[in-house]
Order: C-alpha cells, then structure tokens, then sequence
C-alpha cells in the first residue's frame, strides 16, 4: 500500500504540472465549455431575433385576385411588398436574396373562395436561411386571414365551428417537467462527460506509459524494487483520477454555462437544476467510474505498446470516433435501455445516464449495467496487467 | 557479486522486424545473448565492451531484472534474478546514458520518489541526501524543476538516484554517452568512488580512453557471444597491436 501511495502520489504530481493535461482536464471543460455555449446560444438567439423582427421583402404578384389577402399583407410594419416583379426572375431574385419571399396569388383565388370552395396562393421562399423564418412568419400571416375567411364561411351558412371539430382532445401528460427534460437533453449529458472523462484521461495515459518510455524513465522505474504491477496500479489510479475529474468538472462547466445563459425560461432552468440533485449525481458518477476504469485500462495497454508520445497519440486519437459513436447512437430516438443494450458499453452509460436524470431508470437494468461496466473494467484492468508484464511490450523500441 | 552463468537471451521476431531485417533473415527468433559466462567482483569494475547491437544492453537488463534470461543463471549478490528479482533490484543501482528523469519534479522530489521506492527511513535518507549532495553539489539546484536544468546538472541528478539506496552492486549502462567532457569526468569520478566502496561494478562503453582507465576485468561482447574474458591486465599482455582501440577492432574483426 505504501508503495502503492508512493506511485500515484509521484504520478499525480508530475501529471498536474503537465500543462497540457491541465488544460484538457480542468480549463477546457470548465472554462471553454461554458464559454462555447454561452457564444453558441447568444449568436443563435441574436439570429433567431434578427429573422423575426428583419422587415421581409417580398414581391406580390397579381394582387389583383385577392383584395383580401393582399389587405393582409401590406400596411404591416415587417412587410415590405413590391410589386412589378416579372413571375420568370422570381425564383433567381430569392436565390440570389434580392427579395426574400414571393407571393403568387391564383387567377381564380377569389372566384374560389367566394364558392366556398379552396383558392391556391403559391409562396416562393428560401427555407435554407434565417431558421426557415420567412416561410414560417408569411404563414402566419396567410394563415390569420384564412382563419378569417373561415369564421366568415361560418357566419355565412349561419354554423357553430365546433361542427367541424367533433372530437376535443384534453391532453393530461404525467411527464414531469424533469422527465421531459431528461428524455430530451439527458442524452447530451453523457454525451459530454463521457467525451471529456476518455479526452481527461488519454493524455496521462500517453504521458505516464509512453511518454515515460520515451524520457528513458522507464527503464530505471523497472530497476526499482517494486513489482511491476505496483507501478501499473499507481499509474493506473492517477488516470482514473483524471479521466473522473475531468468528467466531474465537465458537468460543473455545463451547469455554470447555462447559470450564465440568461434566455433560458427560468422554468426549464429550474427544471434543470431540481434533475442535478445529489442522488442523480451519485447515481451518474458511480456509472462513470467502471467506465473511467475501463478507458484508463485501454489507453494505458495502448499507452504501454506504444515506442513513443506521438506512436501512442496517432494511435489513440482515432479511437475518440469509436468512443462518440455509441454515445451519439444513444441520442437516437426510439433507442433505449433494455437488457441487450444495457451490455453495450459507453452506450449503456449514455442510455442510462438518460433515465436517470429523467428519474426513469429500473433498478434491474440498472444492476446489469454495473455488472456490465464492472466486467469490463476488471477484465480491461487484467489484461492490461498482463500486457505491462510482457518483455516484448514494454521494451517496444526501447 | 555479480555470477553469470552460461546466460541466453532469445527475442521473438514479429513479422514487421523481419522485414526490417531483410530476406536473408529466416526464422521467427533471434539469440541476442548466447551462453555467456562471466564474475564482477567487489572493489573492482567490469567493463563490458562491443560494438552496437552486440548484447552489451540485453546483458545489463537482464542483471538489472528488467528482462528474464532464457536459458542459464544470474545471481546478484546471492540473490536469483529470475526467483528473487525484488531482492536483486533492492541491491542494485542502475544508470543508463538517457539520462531518464522526470523534468516536471525537482531534483529532490525525484531523489525522495526513489528513496521511497527504495524503503528508506527518513534518518537514513537524510544522511545519504547531505552526503551525495555535498558530493556532487546538487544543493544549489535542489530545489529546481529538472526541465530547467543543464545536462550536466541533469546528470549529476541520475547519478544522486542510482546510488542514493548506496546499492552494494552498479550498472552503468553506457553511461558517458553523449555528455560533455566536464559531466562525462564526474561520472569516471563516481565510478572509481564505487570501486573504493567495495561495491561491484559493471558498465559498457564505446569510449576506449574509459576502458584503460577505468577497467580490472574486461569482456568483449561480440554478436551475442563473448570473444574475450579476463583481466585487463590480460588484455593488454595479448594485444598484438598498439592500442586497446586497435586490439577492439582486431578481435572484433577476427569473432
């Protein structure tokens, strides 16, 4: 144990004073994280406003079937209307962002509409810019008069508007605000930390096994009188200590990011805060580490078979695609926890972590999920024991 | 003590190394040390000599206890290298020409890790720490991350922890390679310190000037086979040209 405590106490010090480590471990989740959010969501909601309150241009052609819809359209403060726009260029003029939107208006609209029957008014619109606002927003417009023109056909044949819609559908929906929540954006979660827990703990991983080879460090460690597996285990905790707290301060850095994030509804924010409580945080922390242990181990063995710092990084980076990729298959729909994916590694901690922040999570799925993890962190942890052992490993290039 | 008996190393070859090694190469296995036999003494130094890729560095790991031998034994003072290999390690100090230090510790944090490593009691370190610093006059750099430090300062760090346990056995294991005149002087200096311990001492080198001035027994070490064994004195009363340099290359060419 003594030696043991030697080991990572020597490791951890060296790797804290590893800038590089530090920053993929603290500053970047902590710090760069929020800030990356806060930029994100304030461009995305500064743009989202700039589509709604932008004066539209849009060219009217033929108003002179629709009196009606073209009283609608124009006089309105976000509308500007041209006229005099041949139907030919109406297309290149859109694409080209000369006008925003065009409004055809069919010969018989009128006609149509006074026999009760459907007028057509064909929009031409660019659905590619401004979040699909121009489209959304003219909608709005024609759909207001049509709702008119509606309740006039009413009044009209002298008829209730309930005839039309027999059926009233009272929606009772028993999600709470944290299920909803937790079912929706739960998923980005895992999606974070379990990026941040595999990037927290791969640089340690390089820098203690193949960066040491690499020092020449190695070779006198192995001269000191302590079993190998000593020096594995010692190695071995500082990665998961890293991998975790870079996991941990990631979801701290989620949580300052969106405290910073004022367009949130305090509602959802509230929501928000009541899922992060300290049982949910327990629950996701004692998945992240079988999972923590399972990527230290793996990185370490790959770390330990590497010749040098830039071997065992080219060979490692590649593997952060497989790490995001059951990540990102848990954000699927339709994709949830049951007995076959709760084997599944990294996407069961993705799934799992999902219901549990939604409050969802079965016990039973749960414990196979553990049972899985641990597994695989033990035989992970074994097999790379067997591999620091191995002459041919360890002096690679040495 | 240092008892070498009738030691082989055999290597497995993967597939990309034969590739490396060319068509004339047959055969998944290569012996890079073949039945070496061979005694370093107390108070006297062992020079193992040849050229690259001979099995000067196979043979120092495999005293060292990094490597196993394949085939016959070592004892390191009394202790099996293969059976006993933490008792071997706790006797030995081991320095290779890497100078092999952490440049994120200091010189102390680097010399306590391997104290600690090595089981030593605080009264017992301390005593050993003034010593080998006044020594080697690590003090005014002490405190220091490594990193920031010269490559002679740098040395006299690995020196201060190859032997801060004061092991009754050292490997030096090309240990001038590529230092300067100044650093590579304090190292000639520590290794003749050692002899006047009565510690065993065994190194490799490429340096001639070191050999004759440093060597009481002599091996050369030629394509895993040892192709001379003695003292010395021996050496030089059967060399049929001027120099040890001379002599080196002759035998070697002859092997």
């Amino acid at each position: 144990m003594k030696t043991f405590v030697t080991i990572f106490r020597k490791e951890f010090t060296d790797t804290i004073r590893d800038r590089r480590t530090l920053f993929m471990m603290i500053v970047f989740p902590l710090l760069l994280v929020p800030a990356l959010m806060i930029i994100v969501t304030n461009i995305q909601m500064s743009s989202m406003k700039k589509a709604e309150e932008k004066v539209l241009r849009v060219a009217l052609v033929a108003r002179a079937n629709a009196p009606g819809l073209v009283a609608a359209l124009t006089g309105r403060p976000d509308l500007r209307i041209i006229d005099g726009i041949p139907a030919d260029s109406m297309e290149a003029m859109i694409a080209r962002d000369s006008i925003d939107a065009a409004v055809v208006i069919a010969p018989d609209f009128d006609a149509a509409v006074a026999h009760m029957t459907r007028g057509t008014i064909r929009l031409f619109f660019k659905s590619s810019d401004d979040f699909d606002m121009v489209k959304r927003r003219l909608s709005g417009v024609i759909g207001t008069y049509e709702k008119q023109l509606v309740a006039e056909r009413f009044a009209t044949l002298k008829m209730d508007p309930a005839i039309v819609n027999p059926v009233t559908i009272e929606e009772h929906d028993v999600a709470s605000m944290k299920e909803r929540i937790g079912k929706s954006v739960g998923g980005m979660v895992p999606y974070l930390f379990v990026i941040f827990c595999f990037m927290g703990a791969m640089y340690p991983a390089i820098d203690l096994a193949a960066g040491e080879k690499e020092r020449g460090t190695m070779e006198t460690l192995l001269t000191a009188p302590v079993s190998r597996f000593q020096i594995l285990l010692g190695k071995f905790a500082v990665v998961v200590l890293t991998g975790l707290m870079s996991a941990v301060v990631s979801i701290f850095g989620i949580l300052f990011g969106m405290r910073q994030i004022t367009k949130i509804p305090p509602e959802v924010m509230n929501a928000v805060l009541a899922i992060l409580d300290v049982q949910t945080v327990l629950l996701v922390l004692s998945l992240l580490f079988p999972l923590t242990v399972f990527f230290a181990a793996f990185l370490l063995s790959m770390s330990v078979y590497a010749k040098s710092y830039k071997e065992a990084q080219s060979m490692i980076s590649p593997l952060m695609i497989v790490v995001i990729l059951p990540v990102m298959i848990g954000l699927f729909p339709g994709v949830a926890l049951d007995p076959v994916t709760a084997l599944v590694p990294v996407l069961n901690v993705s799934l799992a972590t999902k219901e549990i922040i939604a409050g969802t999570i079965k016990t039973g799925l749960l414990l196979e999920v553990y049972a899985s993890l641990l597994v695989l962190a033990g035989l992970s942890l074994f097999g790379c024991a067997r591999w620091f052992e191995r002459e041919e490993t360890i002096f690679r290039g040495v | 003590m240092i008892v070498v008996d009738s030691i082989t190393k055999t290597f497995s070859i993967s597939r990309q190394q034969r590739r490396e090694m060319g068509p004339e190469f047959k055969g998944s296995r290569i012996d890079a040390v073949r039945e070496i036999s061979f005694t370093c003494s107390p108070g006297r130094i062992f020079t193992l000599l040849g050229p690259n890729g001979a099995g000067k560095t196979t043979m120092l790991r495999m005293i060292a206890t990094m490597l196993k031998p394949t085939g016959g034994s070592i004892t390191v003072a009394g202790f099996d290298v293969v059976k006993q290999p933490v008792e071997v390690r706790k006797r030995i100090g081991f320095l290779t020409g890497n100078t092999g230090l952490y440049d994120r510790l200091t010189p102390d944090e680097m010399i306590k890790y391997y104290a600690d490593l090595y089981g030593m009691d605080a009264q017992t370190y301390g005593r050993r720490r003034e010593e080998i610093y006044g020594l080697l006059g690590i003090h005014e750099f002490a405190g220091r991350r490594i990193g920031k430090l010269s490559s002679g300062m740098k040395q006299k760090v690995s020196l201060a922890r190859t032997i801060i346990h004061n092991p009754e056995v050292v490997v030096f294991d090309e240990p001038t390679a590529a230092l300067d005149v100044v650093t590579s002087r304090a190292i000639i200096h520590l290794i003749k310190r050692c002899r006047e311990e009565n510690k065993t001492v065994i190194f490799s080198t490429h340096r001639m000037g070191e050999v004759s001035l440093l060597s009481d027994d002599l091996a050369i070490i030629h394509r895993g086979t040892l192709i001379f064994n003695g003292t010395y004195k021996d050496f030089e009363g059967q060399m049929q040209t001027r120099s040890v340099e001379d002599e080196f290359v002759r035998l070697v060419e002859a092997a």
